[in-house]
């Protein structure tokens, strides 16, 4: 009876980068034709290797699992006896296993080749280029007075055409409007607290608010929903907005209002 | 311009960059088209390569530069304190040939296809300049894609990616495994 802890070091654990490799060693220990293989004892072989590592206490990669799933899939499909007419079209089980399997071995195949022609190219040696310092050639400008003169008029001009005319008879500025988004966020929560839940247009429709705060107030809820406080829902693309509360109870409610005091201190 | 001329000319063009010098900058500078620079340029490797010289030139994605010849690289390495470039793993290798073939492509697919995550090898393909990022596929999660560089073909001796061999994988997947089995018989009998 042979320990787990021998076991391990006739399998080289570490060798394997991935489920692949181990099935690739498997089917070299056991002399198997890739596109022909025993699936019910390579499956047994594959599975001992994982228990072994787990006895070991290592951790059996995902990969490793999910391959072994796909093996005992290919190996169920494989013992269940199947209707005769069904077997003309039925496709082998182990077929997109052994698909992949020989895909990757070109591809491994070739890094073999990329060695060899990297150890031929390492051994070149190529120059740097140099910083040439070549005569620095120097451009006499010749300005003419009166076309500088003339250039100049023609920007002044230029600047004529932008300077509005009726700036004079402005007398009054448009205000601008501040709108929070904490403002927004509390008016949400107020209403919330009142009740479970509200329309958007409600609170914030264009026809009593201006477009600033019915886009601040939009975001409002965005930000609340994001901090898990409101739910939102719409049923359908343009339809009505519904703010549904998070709170569970009143008291929550409450707290909810003060927690999020805190919380939006940061808008 | 006598085609000798020519040729002294790009000589002197190639050998003073340094850098792979661009087709583009030698038909610019001689005022030649594409096609004839092509094949003089090729002319001239041939000629370096068969003639008693310790320098060739050679293509790298339709750039030229000048270089020692491999086979006097232990008496070239005699000048020099070599320093050991550490070498890529095995899966490096791999991520590598799947990317030259595949490009762009997925860390997904790469990983698909290995069957194993491939996150360190595909990191050090991008520190080793082998790779590069090469935009974003159009799919949920906008993952990133993936090419070989210019410093890939370098390493390799590749002159461009045509320069890759076949691995005819693309038919594979048409095949059934009744066929792929009487594909390697015939291989096998041939």
């Amino acid at each position: 009876m042979e320990s787990s802890l021998t076991k391990a070091c006739t399998l080289k654990l570490d060798n394997f980068e991935g489920p692949f490799d181990l099935l690739f060693h498997l089917f070299e220990k056991n002399q198997v034709d890739i596109y022909d293989i025993p699936i019910s004892s390579i499956t047994d072989q594959y599975l001992d290797y994982l228990y072994t590592m787990q006895q070991l206490d290592l951790e059996v990669a995902s990969e490793f699992l999910i391959m072994a799933a796909t093996l005992l899939h290919i190996k169920s499909k494989t013992l269940l006896p199947s209707k005769k007419e069904e077997k003309q079209e039925e496709q082998d089980p182990r077929e997109e296993l052994v698909r992949r399997l020989v895909e990757y071995k070109r591809y491994k195949e070739f890094t073999k080749e990329l060695k060899e022609m990297e150890k031929k190219w390492d051994r070149v040696t190529f120059r740097l280029p140099e910083a040439i310092d070549l005569p620095v050639r120097e451009e006499i400008m010749e300005i003419d007075p009166q076309v500088l003169r003339q250039q100049y008029i023609a920007i002044l001009n230029r600047n004529k055409k932008k300077i509005n005319l009726g700036a004079k008879n402005i007398t009054k500025l448009v205000e601008h409007e501040k709108v929070s988004l904490r403002s927004k966020m509390r008016e949400v929560i107020k209403q919330l607290i009142h009740r479970v839940s509200f329309k958007f247009s409600e609170l914030f429709s264009f026809k009593t608010k201006s477009k600033t705060e019915v886009v601040t107030g939009f975001m409002a809820i965005l930000e609340l929903a994001k901090m898990k406080k409101v739910k939102i829902v719409q049923n359908q693309q343009f339809s009505d907005i519904h703010v549904i509360s998070n709170a569970e109870n009143e008291k929550e409610e409450y707290e909810l209002y003060d927690d999020i005091d805190e919380n939006i201190s940061e808008f | 311009m006598e085609i000798s001329t020519i040729e002294c000319v790009i000589e002197s063009l190639i050998f003073s960059y340094g850098d792979p010098l661009p087709l583009d900058k030698i038909c610019e500078i001689l005022e030649l088209d594409k096609k004839t620079a092509r094949s003089i340029i090729k002319n001239m490797m041939d000629s370096y390569n068969t003639s008693n010289r310790g320098i060739i030139i050679r293509e790298i994605n339709d750039k030229y530069q000048m270089c020692s010849k491999p086979e006097y690289f232990d008496y070239v390495s005699k000048l020099y304190q070599i320093r050991q470039k550490q070498a890529l793993s095995q899966a490096a290798y791999e991520v590598l040939a799947i990317i030259a073939y595949n490009q762009p492509i997925t860390k997904a697919k790469i990983e698909q296809i290995r069957g194993v995550n491939s996150d360190s090898a595909v990191t050090r393909l991008m520190e080793r300049n082998l790779i590069k990022e090469a935009g974003k596929l159009d799919a949920p999660g906008r993952p990133r894609l993936y090419e070989t560089t210019d410093e890939f073909l370098r390493c390799f001796g590749f002159k461009s990616l045509r320069d890759l061999p076949l691995l005819d994988i693309d038919d594979l997947s048409e095949l059934s495994l009744q066929e792929l089995v009487d594909e390697v018989q015939v291989e096998d009998d041939k």
